[in-house]
């Protein structure tokens, strides 16, 4: 027995999406909070995660929820996580949040291989992150963390 | 209470919007005093965590912990609040300063599950201390289980001079009579581009460090960590964590060779990070000499030696007298005084030389093959070394390949055994490949079909890598009518439909290409040790010529080229190491017995080729 129950989900700034009850329960966080929220549950406040990250997020647990066994499913998931390394690391932020394992799973994966046999420098490019160690620091670590093989 | 939030993120506070930012400021809701009471004449914090999440982690903070800690909603949830004891964003450790008294009692109230009352030292993002005035309350879903703790904190400013917080990035506060003014004030004059996430720019520094190393970095090999643990202070605090380094180790090299690696006391083992740091460069690496005590006696050669964990088991041989043996001997190398012991076995197989001797199902030895006292053995026989007592059992497969001696094994899954080649009836060299799943009630032998094999040999070896990949070099191969030593190197997937015999350089063709490099000198009965991640290292057997045996070269059959290396280490190798005398205890350490000279088939002084440091 299907329920066409909607539930409403609200971003941190204010958008609103409305999805079917079973598509939202892909969220264990959500299934956690309408389980022990009481029958009128209907909008959801979800703080940690913008109005675009959100969006994303109902797209995947949709597509998961309504077409588990297509063919499809790895093509989608594959072009899902065609994005930059910024909407990548949002979406598996939320996903942990809203305690999503499949989606956290495959965003981490991604992020995981943006990692993969680049130099500390590529990383740092890759990822926007600042140098902040001094560089005495830097020429310890340098020392420390190469990794040269016949030494 | 009216606070000017003007942080886009957060939610209600604690006035009550109607809609209510979740269920708990409902009306009605299972809260178990009114909200008002909860209001305070100053701003409190407010946190709520999940009680049925390992570790209570925080699901909810109000805009007033946000102001007053300096911590923003997204940096905090996901994580137990005991961060707010650790001085500064980078410390990982509870500053001294704090009562631990006082986190005991919180604890013991959380598994009592009552309420807690206290005061706590505590510290915002940029090292400030503050006393915080704690009251958390459990909240009881159905059936008497606690789905919720809500933290209620009121924070006073502290007289603490605890000098400048060291390597932060954070600005320092300005000091105030009143702590929330003051960090009001600092709230809103400290622009962004101080902390290292720009929000909007990095986002991966959003993320937990729980996510960062669990979710993301343990998918990485060893050395990438290496290099994430140079990028900036974060990263580099995440990319100590011995949990990170086991589940890399894991991912990287299997679990069967994890499981190994793990199975060394814990006095002596190295730590994850340093383990794979170590077998990765071979930087510890060293020839060591090691005296036992015992004997094997009656003294043999051409005995079959395995490791079963830190244990070294060896099984036959040939007596003075050429005479097969079947006696079976243990060196527990664990031991602080080691000693080779006698196995008392009831009915072991029949005696016999030139067999293989592997370990399966954890603490089981098999043999196979062979000569015996008839002729040349095709049997198999296990034993399991832990039972209380050790018998031997032949294991009667269906179809077992034909009798053969000077054959290889290995094992696959640490279950399955595949022996391959060797000499049958007449001299007759070899070149099939066969299987024996043990852990099937009743093993059946299986030959793997090829289409093409490489030139039958006796005297090679046979590793293990990259999970079901096996690897073949040297031995004493066919040519036309004749026998040379061979320096060849095969590889066959076993993880595919249709596994096929193929050269390192990827072709299908019959000796299409071996590694680059300069490869060691033809051989057989050498030995192969296979590195955790693939790599492997070859020294000793039989060498053409006049090149020394006890020269190590290193092989990477994973790299896009592969590559022969030489290794130099420093210790004395042993002048003579055969690769059925040789095997590779506790994962790290090659045990090479007996050489060619009288003496040494006592097996009172061994050699050791160490990969990695010992910690004694």
């Amino acid at each position: 027995m299907t329920s066409s129950k909607t539930i409403v989900l609200r971003s941190s700034d204010g958008a609103t999406f409305e999805v079917d009850e079973a598509v939202a329960l892909h969220s264990l966080m959500i299934k956690h909070r309408i389980e022990t929220g009481g029958a009128d549950s209907t909008t959801i406040d979800v703080p940690e995660v913008t109005g675009n990250t959100l969006s994303k997020v109902i797209e995947y647990c949709k597509k998961h929820v309504e077409a588990p066994n297509s063919d499809d499913l790895k093509s989608f998931d594959t072009d899902f996580v065609k994005v930059d390394q910024a909407v990548l690391c949002h979406l598996a932020k939320a996903s942990y949040y809203m305690n999503i394992k499949g989606l956290l799973d495959l965003s981490s994966k991604t992020i995981a291989d943006m990692f993969k046999g680049k130099t500390v420098e590529q990383i740092r490019e890759t990822f926007h992150i600042k140098n902040d160690f001094t560089p005495e620091e830097e020429e310890e670590l340098r020392k420390e963390n190469s990794w040269n093989l016949f030494v | 209470m009216e606070w000017d939030s003007s942080s886009s993120s957060s939610s209600s506070d604690l006035s009550g919007d109607d809609d209510g930012g979740g269920f708990l400021l409902n009306d009605g809701g299972p809260l178990p005093f009114p909200v008002d009471t909860l209001l305070q004449p100053a701003p409190c914090g407010f946190v709520v965590t999940d009680a049925l999440e390992p570790d209570n982690p925080i699901i909810y903070v109000n805009s007033v912990f946000e102001i007053i800690t300096g911590y923003r909603a997204e940096e905090v949830l996901g994580r137990n609040c005991r961060f707010l004891q650790c001085r500064g964003p980078y410390a990982k450790r509870r500053h001294p300063l704090v009562d631990s008294t006082v986190v005991s009692e919180i604890r013991r109230c959380l598994e009592d599950g009552i309420e807690f009352k206290g005061e706590l030292l505590n510290f915002t993002k940029d090292g400030t201390p503050l006393m915080n005035r704690l009251r958390m309350t459990p909240i009881y879903g159905d059936d008497e289980v606690i789905t919720h703790i809500i933290g209620i904190q009121f924070f006073t400013e502290v007289n603490l001079d605890l000098g400048p917080l060291t390597g932060s990035t954070a600005k320092v506060t300005v000091k105030s009579s009143d702590p929330f003014r003051s960090s009001l004030l600092s709230c809103r004059l400290t622009p962004d581009e101080t902390r290292n996430s720009s929000i909007g720019l990095s986002g991966i520094l959003q993320l937990t460090d729980e996510v960062i190393s669990l979710k993301i970095l343990s998918r990485l090999t060893p050395r990438d960590i290496a290099s994430v643990g140079s990028v900036c202070r974060r990263f580099y605090e995440v990319a100590k964590n011995e949990d990170l380094w086991r589940m890399v180790c894991q991912n990287a090299w299997g679990s069967e060779t994890t499981r190994v690696l793990e199975a060394v006391p814990g006095a002596k083992r190295l730590g994850w990070g340093r383990l794979a740091r170590e077998l990765t460069t071979l930087e510890a690496a060293a020839w060591r000499k090691l005296s036992v005590g015992g004997a094997v006696e009656p003294s043999r050669c051409n005995f079959s030696a395995c490791a079963v964990g830190n244990r070294v088991v060896l099984f036959g041989g040939e007596g003075v007298n050429m005479q097969p043996m079947n006696d079976t001997f243990v060196l527990d190398l664990n031991s602080s005084k080691p000693e080779w012991q006698h196995v008392k076995v009831s009915s072991p197989p029949p005696g016999r030389w030139g067999h293989t001797l592997s370990c399966v199902n954890g603490s089981n030895l098999v043999v196979f093959g062979g000569c015996g006292t008839q002729g040349l053995l095709n049997d198999v026989f296990l034993l399991d070394l832990d039972a209380k007592h050790p018998t031997w059992r032949e294991i009667s497969g269906l179809a077992p390949p034909l009798p053969r001696s000077w054959h290889s094994s290995c094992t696959l899954d640490g279950t399955k055994l595949i022996v391959s080649g060797g000499c049958a009836d007449s001299g007759v060299l070899l070149s099939d490949t066969f299987l024996l799943d043990l852990s099937m009630e009743k093993p059946i032998w299986r030959e793997i079909p090829v289409t093409w094999t490489p030139p039958s040999r006796l005297g090679h070896t046979l590793s293990v890598y990259g999970g079901r990949k096996i690897l073949m070099f040297g031995g004493l191969a066919k040519s036309g009518p004749l026998r040379f030593r061979s320096s060849d190197v095969f590889t066959m997937d076993l993880s595919e439909d249709e596994p096929c015999w193929r050269s390192v350089t990827g072709s299908g063709m019959p000796g299409a290409g071996n590694p680059g490099g300069k490869a060691p000198p033809p051989r057989l009965d050498h030995v192969a040790v296979s590195l955790p991640g693939g790599r492997m290292l070859v020294f000793g057997g039989s060498v053409a010529g006049l090149h020394s045996a006890s020269q190590l070269y290193i092989l990477d059959p994973t790299e896009e080229k592969p590559t022969w290396r030489m290794l130099n280490l420093p210790g004395l190798p042993p002048r003579f190491a055969w690769g059925h005398s040789t095997c590779v205890v506790g994962g790290t350490r090659a045990i090479v017995l007996g050489g060619q000279t009288g003496e040494e088939w006592m097996l009172s002084e061994l050699h050791e080729l160490s990969l990695a440091s010992s910690v004694i």
